[in-house]
């Protein structure tokens, strides 16, 4: 009988073949155990410039080419390490310390164990991201050693050892292999290999075997100017600083562990949502959950639990008893805990007695209602799923800096205050107390423990002085994530090598004229704001034999110049748009481009995307052709100066012309939208002036509406719904479209419940029609900034538009709200979206002109970057606001003024106010009004405020206010802002 | 969790420690079932099958479905290769139950059955039908160029004449379709992790020859890879060959030892010293 026994001696692989078995849980919660080979080999290089042996065997890849070596064959030495010395840390240090990694004080010659890697990439892939980056770096010398398929260094499990203990083993044996491998090489001065590991046991372990080994804190004090960095070091790592704390400290509730939240939230008896602060009280916080129409209350210190604007948070709803109603009262951080010891006393309470006291009369108030039914669910926080902390910009609260730590250079703990309102302060400790006091800085949340009212944090850098523009510019592009650095050299490489001098070539034989159709006979024009460089898009229009209209919207070719997958598509799909503040624009594309060859300049030979429909005189489409093209622009005009050659009877020439019957057809489009239900929405726009030289704010204005703007937009959208509609028939799975959810109708019932109260309106919100009825009927006919207001306050309750590929949404789902159209994308603006990039690659295809780039197909890759843009134009938009908000602080400063306002927000101890001339608003508290503070009554039925005492007057909703602006350093976020004092009530 | 395919380009190291161009390690035996008249079992890393050949022989009565026909019927003047795969449900992770009639299953055999049909000398029996019989024990990709592998061998084994060795292995790419990577490095013996991540196709070669007896691309991939891929996907089929003839040959030669089969009966090719 033949056996199926084998014997491993008759295999020559055998003893080279190990197996990794590891068990894994599905998301159904089936448990799996999964084998995998692992095939041990000896040509694996350590990579060190001065060993030779391991360069005979370098592996090359299939075209012949081997990796060349990264670590120095001179690396720096440190004060104990004096011969030089390379690193090799442990997956802690990466986990708690990738900001240390990642600075360039330090840190060079860096071995990255693949144990380290995947245990890295385990725990959290932003983190892996980063050090897969530096790993890329050509200057840090960070190198990937596979030591677990290196025979010399391969460690099996042993009996009764741990996952981490083997891990750590694994970590130590392959220091081990590095010192004597590198030890043969006979160089002259041999490098130590030195493990960085903040892990007791394993440095105990590490001194037993011999093998030379550091903890962080230790490892930073041997460099030059390690004082500085020993900063960066998280809190909780430095061991000597954990104090044991007894049970009795803990403040804050413990977190259910990972499997009872799961099976929580599969019973329906926990939720899981993103938590959100109210922007008027940091005590409450909010969280949708699809089983609750209306958003859960999480209100106080304890339920919020330590969760931060942004985590990903389970929550459990509390009985019925204890539902409330939305404060309505302010309470801001700085006011309450303004004199805390950063130095977290031994008796500290959770919820300090002025805290308790917010709370108290909250509950006071609430407590006299709740028959009527007003209440809201409120629940708890038992647990955060995922935390989604980030690097935060903000300054050392000057009052908890104590005297000593001035002058030394003793480590001193002190509080940050992010300059997100919405984040609580930061307790972090730091030798460098007296430099970076008054600076703006970067921080980092480590950890947030149980023992600990506020999470500490630590140093990242400085960016200046506080109030100086270039520092806080750059915290603006820091805090809304812009990715604001230079265009590295790989991109610059995809651009056109003639540079500026590039030009449409002359020959109809260049490949650039294939497919192309020469339009550069038309009259075609540009109309965009005063001053505008990246020119997107240009117009013509001219009359046909049989009495139609054929109107062209010519859009710059940008496909044809950013071709897919190379480094420049790369780096603007993660730039994603161009963000624009006030005095910078931060590109999406390298200016050459952007401004220059895309840009659809006047008298210039230019590449573009051609829509060209046949309209009736009716402005009704006959039909629709897309071509690429080649157009020359006849002139560049400013929406004021087409206004002013329009209106100007005695222009008669044929581009005059064809501007006048644009905006005709223009008119006809707009009012067809509206008749479809499309929404006239509003938010207050205002323009910063500069001086022209030292481009200091002198004056605010706001934004005038020209007949010639509403032209653009319309033949704009026109373009944009043509293109959605012809991509999606292409692509019906995988096109990149733009979607506006219709809002959940709760979403206006306070704003519907204020008119009703207030004025006697009523909104409805049945349709985006009923919508636009109604909110045309808000009117006061004695004040017409009325309807603007109530069109603002609408703006806040609608959802956010979206992009997204077409195969996860059911059609009816694609449906644009605000515009009324069935179907949507952005196509009019690829300098500056990547979003219009990828449409004008859709469309491109669709049309038959270049084949299907599978990045445009691939539904998985779309869905990323749709994810991605949506963040980044949220994010552009933000940064565009709050760069409006800072300029409009410094044009004011030094001045005073008086302004009409509007009552916007009401609160128990406070109330808001619009100041349309600057777009701003801004809260006055009952302890702005006079002093000492007055007595206040609040009716939260009729939305008045009355004061009493030391002051009187009675504040309404939608009130007309006379203000005193003034500009202020806001003491809490750094920030000059506006201070605005009533005058008077209208 | 290990890392996944996308750390290749780290230092040109794939997932389980090979290199772009190394298979796995192959084991593989002949004659491990006395009983019938040809048998092996093979593994490819861990894809593992076993292979048992009956025939030729006249055709019993049809079964409805269960074999997929190849080379005529069997009525036809050619056997017929009749191939049936049955996949174990505890091969897999996920443990999932295959039935007989599985699409995928039903595909695996016809392919099996074409790829055996080029090279077995089907004319020599008329009228006659040839069994093949696979199980497949463990699953860790390249599943069909090991049924191929396995069931050359147990042809061999059974003694019907053939061509040559029908030797099959697959090929991939190391980066993924939507990546568009002109200069990705074509990967010789995908493994399943590989086979899930990245393009891949499986490729037969009949004997030395550059022949291809069978090619199945059922993965999205740029035509300019397609090259580098077949063409490392065809060496990797050289080395199989050399494998399977080493298996037969130390067979043949640990028998002669043994003195189950006299030197020279129906070896007289076989280099025995
Ligand atoms: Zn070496």
């Amino acid at each position: 009988m033949a056996s199926l026994k084998r014997s491993l001696d008759s295999d020559p692989f055998a003893a080279n073949i190990s197996s990794k078995v590891y068990v894994r849980s599905t998301k159904r919660g089936k448990v799996q155990k999964i084998v995998r080979e692992v095939y041990l080999r000896q040509d694996i290089p350590c990579s060190s410039k001065l060993c030779q042996s391991c360069l005979r065997s370098a592996p090359t890849d299939a075209a012949g080419r081997s990796t060349p070596f990264v670590l120095s064959e001179a690396p720096a030495g440190t004060s104990v390490y004096q011969q030089g010395h390379y690193l090799v840390p442990d997956t802690n240090a990466f986990l708690t310390a990738m900001d240390l990694f990642e600075q360039s004080a330090a840190f060079y010659d860096v071995v990255v164990l693949q144990v380290v890697l995947e245990e890295l990439r385990n725990r959290s892939l932003p983190l892996y991201n980063r050090l897969i980056n530096l790993t890329k770096s050509e200057d840090k010398r960070f190198y990937v050693f596979f030591n677990e398929f290196r025979l010399e260094t391969h460690v099996a499990r042993q009996e009764g050892e741990s996952v981490n203990d083997r891990n750590d083993r694994a970590v130590r044996k392959a220091v081990a292999w590095y010192a004597q491998h590198l030890a043969r090489t006979g160089a002259e001065k041999v490098p130590a290999v030195v493990m960085l590991t903040n892990d007791r046991d394993n440095l105990r372990k590490a001194k037993l075997e011999d093998i030379p080994a550091c903890s962080l804190a230790d490892y930073v004090r041997q460099l030059k100017d390690g004082d500085k960095l020993l900063d960066m070091i998280p809190e909780t790592q430095d061991q000597d600083v954990v104090k044991e704390r007894r049970p009795g400290d803990l403040l804050y509730p413990e977190y259910f562990s990972m499997s009872k939240m799961m099976t929580g939230v599969k019973g329906g008896l926990l939720h899981q949502g993103t938590f959100n602060v109210s922007p008027y009280n940091y005590l409450e916080g909010s969280i949708r959950v699809p089983a609750f129409p209306k958003a859960l209350l999480i209100l106080g210190r304890e339920n919020i639990n330590r969760a931060i604007d942004g985590d990903l948070v389970v929550v459990e709803v509390l009985p019925k008893d204890q539902w409330k109603e939305p404060s309505t009262q302010v309470i801001e951080e700085d006011a309450i805990t303004k004199n805390e010891n950063p130095d977290a006393g031994e008796n500290e309470a959770l919820v300090s007695e002025r805290e308790r006291k917010a709370l108290q009369e909250e509950v006071r108030r609430t407590h006299g209602k709740t028959t009527e039914g007003h209440a809201q669910p409120t629940a708890k926080v038992v647990g955060v799923i995922k935390r989604n902390w980030r690097q935060y910009v903000g300054h050392i609260d000057q009052s908890s800096v104590s005297q000593s730590a001035q002058q030394g250079r003793k480590q001193d703990t002190v509080f940050v205050i992010p300059m997100d309102r919405k984040i609580p302060k930061i307790r972090l400790r730091t030798r460098q107390v007296a430099e970076l006091v008054g600076k703006r800085i970067l921080v980092t949340i480590d950890a947030w423990d149980r023992g600990s009212r506020h999470p500490s944090g630590h140093f990242v850098r400085s960016l200046g002085e506080l109030e100086t523009k270039a520092a806080e510019t750059e915290a603006l592009l820091l805090e809304y994530d812009v990715q604001y650095r230079p265009f590295p050299k790989t991109v610059l490489d995809c651009l056109p090598k003639e540079g500026h001098d590039w030009k449409v070539p002359q020959s109809l034989d260049d490949p650039g004229w294939r497919d192309r159709e020469d339009l550069r006979g038309l009259l075609i024009c540009s109309i965009d704001p005063i001053g505008c460089q990246d020119i997107d898009d240009a117009l013509h229009s001219r009359p046909l034999p049989n009495g139609n209209v054929e109107v062209g919207v010519h859009i710059a070719d940008v496909s044809h110049f950013v071709r897919p997958n190379n480094a420049m598509d790369n780096e603007a799909s993660i730039r994603g748009t161009t963000v624009y503040l006030v005095d910078k624009r931060i590109d999406m594309l390298p200016m050459l481009l952007g401004t220059d060859l895309c840009s659809l300049k006047p008298h210039v030979e230019r590449y573009a995307f051609s829509v060209i429909w046949e309209m009736s005189p009716d402005a009704d489409v006959v039909n629709v052709r897309f071509t690429k093209s080649v157009i020359k622009s006849r002139e560049a005009f400013s929406y004021e100066q087409a206004q002013l050659r329009v209106d100007d009877g005695s222009q008669q020439d044929d581009l005059t012309k064809s501007i006048r019957a644009l905006l005709g057809l223009s008119k006809k489009l707009k009012q067809k939208r509206l008749d479809a239900g499309a929404l006239s929405l509003s938010s207050p726009e205002v323009k910063v002036q500069m001086e022209s030289e030292t481009s200091d704010p002198i004056d605010v204005k706001t934004k005038e509406l020209l007949d010639t703007m509403s032209l653009v937009e319309e033949f704009m959208l026109l373009a944009n719904t043509s293109v959605a509609r012809k991509i999606h028939e292409a692509f019906p799975q995988t096109a990149i479209l733009r979607r506006h959810g219709a809002p959940p109708k709760t979403n206006f019932d306070e704003l519907a419940d204020q008119l009703r109260v207030k004025r006697g309106l009523d909104l409805s919100v049945e349709s985006s029609r009923a919508l636009a009825d109604s909110l045309d009927a808000c009117v006061d006919p004695s004040e017409p900034f009325f309807n603007t207001l109530v069109r603002i306050m609408a703006t806040r309750c609608m959802m956010a538009a979206e992009y997204f590929c077409s195969g996860t949404q059911a059609y009816p789902e694609f449906r644009h709200y605000g515009l009324a159209s069935e179907i949507y994308t952005h196509f009019t603006s690829p300098i500056r979206r990547y979003a219009d990039l990828a449409a004008h690659r859709q469309l491109a295809a669709a049309i038959g002109y270049e084949t299907v780039d599978p990045s445009v197909r691939s539904r998985g890759r779309l869905e990323a970057v749709c994810k991605n843009i949506n963040v980044r134009h949220r994010n552009a938009q933000l940064a565009g606001r709050a760069s409006i908000a800072y300029y409009v602080g410094q044009a004011l400063r030094g001045k005073a003024t008086e302004e009409d306002g509007f009552v916007m927000k009401i609160f128990s101890n406070g109330f808001v106010v619009l100041v349309p001339r600057f777009g701003i608003e801004s809260l006055i508290r009952l302890r702005d009004l006079a002093e000492p503070e007055p007595q206040a009554e609040f009716d939260a039925e009729t939305y008045t405020l009355e004061t009493s005492g030391s002051r009187a007057v009675k504040v309404e909703l939608f009130q007309k206010v006379r203000v005193h602006v003034t500009d202020q350093k806001d003491e809490t976020t750094g920030k000059r802002g506006v201070k605005m004092e009533l005058v008077k009530v209208c | 969790m290990p890392l996944d395919t996308s750390a290749y380009n780290l230092a040109l190291l794939r997932v389980d420690g090979r290199r772009w161009n190394e298979l796995r390690r192959v084991h593989a035996q002949i004659r491990t079932q006395a009983a019938a008249d040809g048998s092996s079992y093979l593994e490819m890393g861990h894809t593992k099958v076993m292979c048992v050949v009956t025939g030729p022989s006249e055709p019993g009565p049809r079964r409805g479905g269960a074999g997929a026909g190849g080379g005529g019927g069997s009525g036809g003047k050619d056997a017929e290769v009749a191939v049936s795969i049955v996949i174990a449900g505890f091969s897999s992770v996920d443990r999932k139950r295959h039935g007989k009639g599985d699409k995928r299953t039903l595909e695996l055999q016809s392919t099996v059955s074409n790829a055996l049909s080029a090279s077995l000398h089907t004319h020599l029996f008329p009228h006659s039908q040839i069994n093949i019989s696979l199980h497949v024990l463990s699953q860790d990709g390249s599943l069909l160029a090991a049924l191929i592998n396995a069931a050359t061998l147990a042809c061999v084994d059974a003694g019907i004449p053939m061509t040559d060795y029908v030797a099959a292995c697959t090929a991939g790419s190391t980066s993924t379709y939507a990546a568009n990577d002109e200069a990705a490095d074509p990967l010789l013996d995908l493994n399943h992790q590989e086979e899930q991540e990245l393009p891949g196709l499986t490729v037969a070669t009949l004997g030395n020859s550059d022949r291809v007896a069978v090619l199945v691309c059922e993965s999205r991939v740029q035509v300019g890879r397609l090259e580098g891929m077949l063409a490392v996907g065809v060496d990797g089929c050289k080395q199989m060959r050399e494998i399977l003839d080493r298996v037969v040959r130390e067979k043949g030669q640990r028998m002669i030892q043994e003195g189950t089969v006299e030197r020279g009966v129906g070896l007289n090719d076989m280099d025995v010293d």
